[in-house]
């Protein structure tokens, strides 16, 4: 049955998803503007809280290109809402490669899973991209366009080409955690009504 | 004449606006090119007959504005300041972009987006996916009223104070929700024929007219400013 | 073309990871231009039958198909969901998911663009489709902001667009009121009049019985009887009693020409009383200081200045949609928050928030109001101290004691509508409100509710059911409550015969 490739019905599957997904971090994104040091926490925010809707959705689809497809959505959705391009080709690969992974595990092999969630989310270090890139001129620019001196401060010592490393591992591993709990939930409320 | 641009259009100026928002304003006439930027999309709205949003981003934007060049400035500290000062940061900074995603995806119907995609290119798969976003995010805000309104009847709006609760209350019947309409709408959308072999055809037909034209000269004329006064002068 | 334009032979069907089979060995033929009612309870196979046809059983719904199907020419099994596409049309059930647009134009649109047709035809069809069904003010405008029967009339326009020779409908009146399901029958009647091959799954009779060419009544997965269109017409009403099916004859009890005695609400010595209860959707309160509602308020959505309900009563709330019916329940419990009507009753005033601690609303779609994995944590969540052997007890009182450890999502609606029904008794909610619990219940499940309506009522509960089943009313109703514009029209004694 899976060797078709994507039907129609996937495609929708994904663009639901994607709609929930990126509720959800649109959600947690607006705590960022509270704090700089909130803003280094999407690490830990984001693939925690949106590991259910994504756990489901590797039960849903099962074929190849539904991260992948997925990736180039959420890349779109961010240029749109002003985020900036200079994540794309992350995002993309990160979503590329988190769909190469759960295939090698046929999209059923839990560990497989965890590694490939994992990964996946790393897309959201993308959004620190401009800040390691162009740090002097975007520091600059964060105080010309009305940040305080403070904010800068606490952004830049959050997020730095020192710190770059320890987010993406953080990341790295919020995402495998949250596929951990992510599953848990499937298992309790999904699995168990039978849909999936 | 109507106001009505091509998709194709709307999808430059987003291109266009999200890059300029990158950019920040460092000069007064950098800042007078970004406002007028943000003007732009405000109008339309207004042009579109969405008086409401148009009213309410226009209050917002100018509330952004005037608090940041007025009261706060790169000395202040302290905790109500800084908070307002990431907002109001934020507010400026991306506003536009908001705007202008707003004025398109409320204004774009989802056969012209459709249509703009098969013009440009784009493959149907990631065009079927990309539509579904756009209709399900009304979708997703009424099923999550419906589920606040139960939570309130039931008193378990916050969980009973656990954090995880919170979500998974609001999370797992959303999701069930989204699930099941998702279900009953590939049904309904494939019995009418979608993912065919066929090529789509639209009763959207796209022509730039002069006034996208316009827009699209104005724009690039924006960027192009942003980019010579901000990097090379 | 061949008389019988739709075959299908022997056919078995069993849903994947579901273990009894929906149809046994089941044969049908249907000719063509034939208006066809499939009827039976819930879960007897109509909609299996209705999947058949378009294809969606077996290239979408999974599962064991043994028999084969011919559908114009084409055998289902083999053929491509799309290629079906101008052939057979469907309407769906539910309104709110069937459109994949956000805009009615497009919708109707939607699929002659998806078979690549012509861009100049396509504009020609969806004018006459239009004006054809009178739908022209519902152009240019968000499918959001439709009504139920508003979006159906779409989903039909939608489907006709494609003009398929075959159109099939599943349970297409569940989510409407009286007069989209007048707007519904004579859609029907057109197809018919076009002579299009008409297939209809349905539990509500009376809409149909005189349209329709053959009755099928199915049971368990089996053609149990079958009748002809006037056959059916003059069956009397015991018999169709017998049959479990809802009734073919809407007695007297439509929205507008209810006939009982009114009773003036001072007659009512002991009731609820709700007090003030104005709710506008026009006017927000403004900005800084929150207008309250006032009674000469104009454009109010809800204006009930007093009405007193007899206590212990179920209580039928009807009125065409739109007028006001779910408003009314949502502000009496209180979940509108700038209603700041008054409940008083056994000589308390509840106000605000506190009407949310004596008020329960069963919703419509009561997915959105289930948040626990299993039917008891569900009515312990409701209950201030947990206690289980009330929860027991209460299960056991509905009659679904033995799911208590089955996750509520996994439940037929029936018993979903039991859970939601069993937390509302665990958080002592004196005042249950219903709204529209029986759209798509088969009779039999219509029964059961109205037979737990009245329970809940003589163990104490004022019950509010908002509802467009006549049949409701006449099972349980002691009273009857009509809204009209946000208003109340009259409270009326249920006179039964």
């Amino acid at each position: 049955m899976n060797k078709k490739g994507l039907t129609p019905k996937d495609f929708i599957s994904i663009g639901i998803f994607t709609a929930i997904w990126f509720v959800v971090e649109f959600v947690f994104g607006m705590l960022g503007y509270i704090h700089p040091y909130i803003v280094a926490a999407y690490v830990v925010m984001l693939p925690l809280a949106g590991a259910i809707p994504m756990m489901l959705f590797y039960t849903k689809v099962e074929k190849f290109g539904m991260l992948t497809i997925m990736s180039i959505l959420i890349a779109i959705i961010m240029f749109v809402t002003g985020m900036g391009y200079l994540g794309a080709p992350i995002t993309i690969l990160s979503g590329l490669i988190a769909d190469l992974i759960a295939k090698s595990g046929n999209y059923k092999k839990f560990p497989k899973t965890v590694l490939s969630y994992g990964v996946f989310c790393l897309w959201i270090c993308a959004n620190y991209f401009p800040i390691l890139v162009t740090a002097d001129a975007y520091r600059q620019d964060l105080v010309d366009a009305g940040y305080s001196a403070e904010y800068c401060e606490n952004l830049f010592r959050a997020i730095n080409p020192h710190t770059i490393a320890i987010l993406l591992i953080v990341c790295f591993i919020c995402g495998c955690l949250g596929a951990f709990i992510g599953k848990a939930a499937v298992k309790k409320h999904f699995e168990k009504a039978g849909i999936a | 004449m109507s106001a009505k641009l091509d998709p194709r259009t709307k999808l430059y100026m987003i291109l266009v606006v999200s890059a300029v928002v990158m950019m920040s304003a460092t000069t007064p006439l950098l800042w007078g090119v970004r406002i007028a930027m943000t003007m732009i999309p405000l109008i339309l709205l207004v042009a579109e007959k969405r008086y409401a949003s148009a009213l309410r981003f226009t209050i917002l934007y100018a509330i952004a504005l005037v608090l940041t060049f007025r009261f706060l400035s790169e000395e202040s500290t302290g905790i109500v300041e800084s908070l307002l000062i990431g907002y109001c940061g934020i507010a400026v900074q991306f506003l536009p972009a908001l705007i202008t995603a707003w004025y398109v995806v409320r204004t774009t119907k989802i056969d012209e987006f459709m249509s703009a995609m098969q013009r440009m290119h784009v493959p149907d798969g990631i065009a079927i996916s990309l539509a579904v976003v756009m209709r399900f995010f009304p979708t997703i805000k009424e099923e999550y009223a419906s589920i606040t309104d139960a939570m309130k009847m039931r008193g378990i709006a916050f969980g009973g104070g656990r954090p995880s609760k919170m979500v998974e209350y609001r999370m797992i019947p959303l999701l069930f929700s989204c699930v099941n309409i998702g279900d009953e709408l590939s049904a309904a959308a494939i019995t009418r024929g979608l993912g065919g072999k066929v090529k789509r055809t639209s009763v959207e037909e796209l022509h730039l007219r002069v006034f996208d034209w316009l827009l699209i000269l104005a724009f690039t004329a924006a960027a192009g400013i942003f980019v010579v006064f901000k990097y090379i002068l | 073309m061949s008389e019988n334009f739709i075959k299908i032979k022997h056919v078995h069907f069993k849903y994947k990871g579901s273990e009894k089979g929906l149809l046994d060995d089941l044969s049908l033929t249907i000719p063509k231009g034939e208006t066809l009612l499939l009827t039976g309870a819930s879960g007897s196979g109509k909609t299996t039958i209705i999947r058949l046809i378009n294809g969606l059983i077996p290239h979408y719904y999974q599962g064991d198909l043994e028999g084969s199907i011919s559908v114009a020419g084409y055998d289902i099994v083999k053929t491509e969901l799309y290629e079906l596409a101008g052939v057979v049309g469907t309407v769906f059930q539910n309104p709110r998911s069937q459109f994949f647009s956000v805009d009615t134009d497009g919708e109707i649109v939607f699929g002659p663009e998806n078979i690549g047709m012509e861009t100049g035809k396509i504009k020609e069809r969806k004018q006459d489709i239009v004006s054809e069904m009178h739908i022209e003010k519902l152009m240019g405008r968000s499918l959001f902001e439709l009504s139920g029967g508003e979006k159906q009339s779409i989903a039909c326009a939608s489907v006709a667009a494609l003009l398929p020779e075959i159109i099939l409908l599943d349970e297409p009146s569940s989510n409407l009121d009286q007069g989209a399901i007048g707007n519904l029958r004579e859609v029907i009647k057109r197809w018919k009049a076009q002579g299009k091959t008409i297939i209809i799954s349905e539990h509500r009779l009376w809409y149909l019985k005189d349209l329709v060419d053959r009755v099928i009544y199915m049971e368990t997965g089996k053609i149990r009887h079958e009748w002809s269109g006037w056959e059916f017409a003059a069956m009397d009403s015991e018999k169709v009693r017998s049959l479990q099916m809802r009734p073919l004859k809407v007695s007297d009890i439509l929205a507008s020409d209810f006939a009982g005695s009114d009773i003036q609400t001072q007659e009512i010595s002991d009731g609820v009383v709700l007090k003030d209860f104005y709710f506008s959707y026009n006017r927000k309160p403004y900005l800084i200081r929150k207008k309250k509602f006032q009674q000469n308020d104009e454009g109010l959505s809800l204006c009930i200045p007093k009405l007193t309900l007899p206590k212990n009563t179920v209580i039928g709330v009807i009125g065409h949609n739109g007028t006001g019916k779910s408003t009314f329940l949502k502000c009496v419990c209180g979940l509108e928050k700038d209603c700041h009507g008054i409940i008083e009753t056994d000589g308390k005033e509840y106000k605000g928030k506190e009407r949310l601690k004596i008020c329960y609303m069963v919703m419509q779609d009561v997915n959105h109001q289930l948040f626990t994995d299993s039917v008891q944590g569900e009515v312990l969540l409701s209950m201030e101290e947990e206690d289980k052997e009330r929860c027991d007890q209460i299960l056991q009182s509905l009659g679904i004691l033995e799911f208590k450890e089955k996750h509520p999502m996994a439940l037929s609606g029936g018993q979903k509508q039991r859970v939601a029904i069993a937390s509302a008794i665990a958080a002592d909610a004196k005042l249950m409100l219903f709204d529209e619990p029986t759209s798509g219940l088969d009779f039999c499940h219509m029964e059961k509710v109205g037979g737990l309506l009245k329970s809940l009522a003589d163990a104490g509960n004022t019950v509010l059911v908002a509802t467009h089943d006549p049949e409701l009313i006449e099972l349980c109703c002691d009273y009857v409550l009509c809204i009209e514009n946000g208003r109340v029209g009259y409270l009326r004694v249920v006179e039964r015969s």
